[in-house]
């Protein structure tokens, strides 16, 4: 076991009927470390994800936090370990205010299990201005009246202050204006200072390319890469290796 | 541009009073009601006579404990179609017992109530653990009660025997604020409504509620359990229709198998003409409690007027597809561009 490795899967098959979504494939994440998944459509991207989020259950492998064995049954096993799963349409409740849906599931309370909205109000205002949104959006304000990227920022705030070890930002920067892509990666370099790992899917590689430190490369079911260092090659030599074609 | 649009014009700075007043979804139905009161009494001094007020509040209370039952259920994106069989069956359980010797009133009266529990437990858990639609669980169970209130009472209704029970003049004793005469359910009604409130809009069981009426999946990921959220609100709507029906056949002092037919459309109505979503999410005591009282004016009110009875449900039907694109209308400008 590597030293501060945080996550490990190990050797994880996965069937859909008798199509193989993956193949005997591993991936670790290290602490406050930021790993960048890349592959074509259907390499197996979004599968491995969605296991290690609790969203599906691998048919074989296993995986390891801390270098001990977990069973993560479904999403509110991972959430207790401290595995947070941010997708494109985020997993927000639309009619509820930005501070209600941060502490949706562990809400402070008074007495009469009276919520303590002034705390939430607080908090909440507090994290939006550390996910970059500088704008003045109350923290009451409902989410059905907020932006996609601005959802977005909701979600991340909720991962940051219940201090997920392990962050998973699956496509992010989908459907977002340039200033909101922006905000989105200056918060995944911001999260590895203050102590988090993240995993980074995503089709644009430039995103990914400028704030990973490792990029994992998937191709029909399998790992094809999975120690590449941003830093030391192109570009378009990751684009082969996700493709297949040799250079 | 949304964004833009919101650095320039930041809502929590520029809103009035007013503005917030006006934007708020039971700003129609308060109109409404307004209106309904100064046209009836323009058209009959008598409207507002000591005598019809007095009629009208005895009233209110028991259908508007419906409403609040279904205003909760319905915020977690669930109804219950039962509530007027309930309304109708569990007195009957409680003057029968009584009537026949069983038990005390004070025992009968909650074992009606336990009833209810077991009526709700059963729809919760046949819409939340087998995945029945709530229109056909609570239909079946609409149909099961009120089959068992007409078989136990052979169709006769149950006359109330002499009782020195405190619990009748707890429940719906009387007493005069002028001339007007107020029965103690409407003090219920309004500790109800007051409870409710409370547990809708600021306690964190309200936020579970309104959670799993607006987005279920992403609720259950977040560790809220929605599931027994949902029972304990089927449970609630059952015992609050039990209560309500008792509350009717001690008034009345007649508990009649047959009463409460109708009555979940019509509650129904009231609380989604006060604001409440059909489809969960979003609730609200004070649009229910504004949507009673809409209804119960107008059909009382319409008495006053030369229009006939029977035209009634005219009125009711107009006021439902009104409001409701009323509803439909401020939602859409409410999050135009978004």
């Amino acid at each position: 076991m590597m030293i501060n490795e945080l996550v490990r899967m190990h050797h994880i098959n996965k069937y859909f009927g008798r199509v193989q979504a993956l193949n005997d494939v591993s991936l670790s994440v290290r602490k406050q470390e930021i790993v960048g998944l890349l592959g074509d459509n259907g390499a197996g991207k979004s599968t491995l994800i969605k296991i290690l989020s609790g969203a599906l259950r691998a048919d074989s492998g296993e995986i390891t936090m801390h270098g001990k064995r977990v069973d993560i049954r479904n999403t509110t096993d991972a959430i207790k370990m401290g595995i947070e799963t941010i997708y494109q349409d985020s997993a927000l409740v639309p009619q509820l205010s930005i501070a209600r849906n941060i502490f949706l599931g562990r809400e402070p309370t008074r007495m009469f299990d009276l919520m303590d909205q002034q705390k939430m109000n607080d908090v909440a205002s507090k994290l939006l201005k550390q996910v970059g949104i500088s704008k003045n959006i109350p923290p009451t304000t409902p989410v059905s009246a907020l932006s996609g990227g601005e959802r977005q920022a909701v979600s991340i705030a909720r991962a940051l202050y219940f201090e997920s070890e392990l962050i998973i930002l699956d496509e992010p920067t989908n459907n977002l204006g340039v200033e909101e892509t922006q905000g989105v990666l200056r918060f995944v370099r911001n999260a590895r200072d203050t102590g988090h790992s993240c995993i980074l899917i995503a089709h644009n590689i430039y995103h990914v390319f400028q704030v990973v430190d490792r990029i994992v490369v998937l191709r029909r079911g399998k790992t094809v890469a999975d120690d590449i260092d941003p830093k030391k090659t192109t570009i378009e030599a990751v684009e082969h290796v996700i493709t297949g074609m040799s250079l | 541009m949304a964004l833009i649009d919101r650095v320039e014009s930041p809502p929590a700075e520029r809103t009035s009073l007013v503005q917030f007043l006006i934007a708020r979804p039971e700003f129609g139905p308060f109109v409404l009601l307004v209106l309904e009161i100064v046209v009836f009494n323009a058209l009959s001094p008598a409207f507002l006579s000591a005598l019809n007020i007095s009629n009208l509040l005895a009233f209110v209370p028991e259908l508007g404990m419906l409403a609040l039952g279904m205003t909760m259920l319905m915020t977690a994106g669930e109804f219950d179609l039962s509530v007027g069989s309930v309304f109708g069956f569990t007195p009957i359980v409680m003057w029968t017992l009584y009537n026949e010797g069983v038990t005390g009133l004070e025992a009968a009266f909650i074992i009606s109530l336990l009833l209810a529990v077991l009526i709700g437990a059963v729809n919760g858990f046949m819409v939340t653990r087998l995945k029945i639609p709530s229109f056909l669980v609570t239909l079946g169970m609409l149909l099961v009660v009120r089959g068992t209130a007409l078989y136990i009472t052979d169709g006769f209704p149950q006359s109330r025997w002499t009782t020195d029970s405190p619990l009748l003049g707890i429940l719906v004793g009387d007493f005069r604020i002028g001339e007007i005469r107020i029965f103690n359910s409407l003090l219920w009604f309004i500790a109800f409504s007051i409870i409710l409130g409370y547990i809708l809009m600021l306690s964190r069981a309200g936020n579970w509620i309104q959670a799993a009426g607006g987005n279920p999946n992403s609720a259950r990921a977040r560790g809220v359990r929605v599931d027994r959220t949902k029972i304990m609100l089927f449970i609630l709507t059952a015992v609050i229709s039990a209560w309500a029906g008792i509350t009717s056949s001690i008034r009345v002092a007649t508990a009649n198998p047959n009463s409460g037919t109708g009555y979940e459309l019509e509650v129904i109505a009231m609380v989604v003409i006060g604001g409440t979503a059909l489809t969960g999410g979003r609730g609200t005591i004070i649009g229910t409690l504004l949507g009673v009282f809409i209804l119960r004016v107008m059909r009382n009110g319409i008495n006053f007027t030369d229009v006939p009875g029977l035209a009634y449900n005219i009125f009711i039907g107009g006021i439902i597809l009104g409001m409701m694109a009323l509803h439909s209308w401020l939602e859409r400008r409410h999050h135009a561009g978004t």
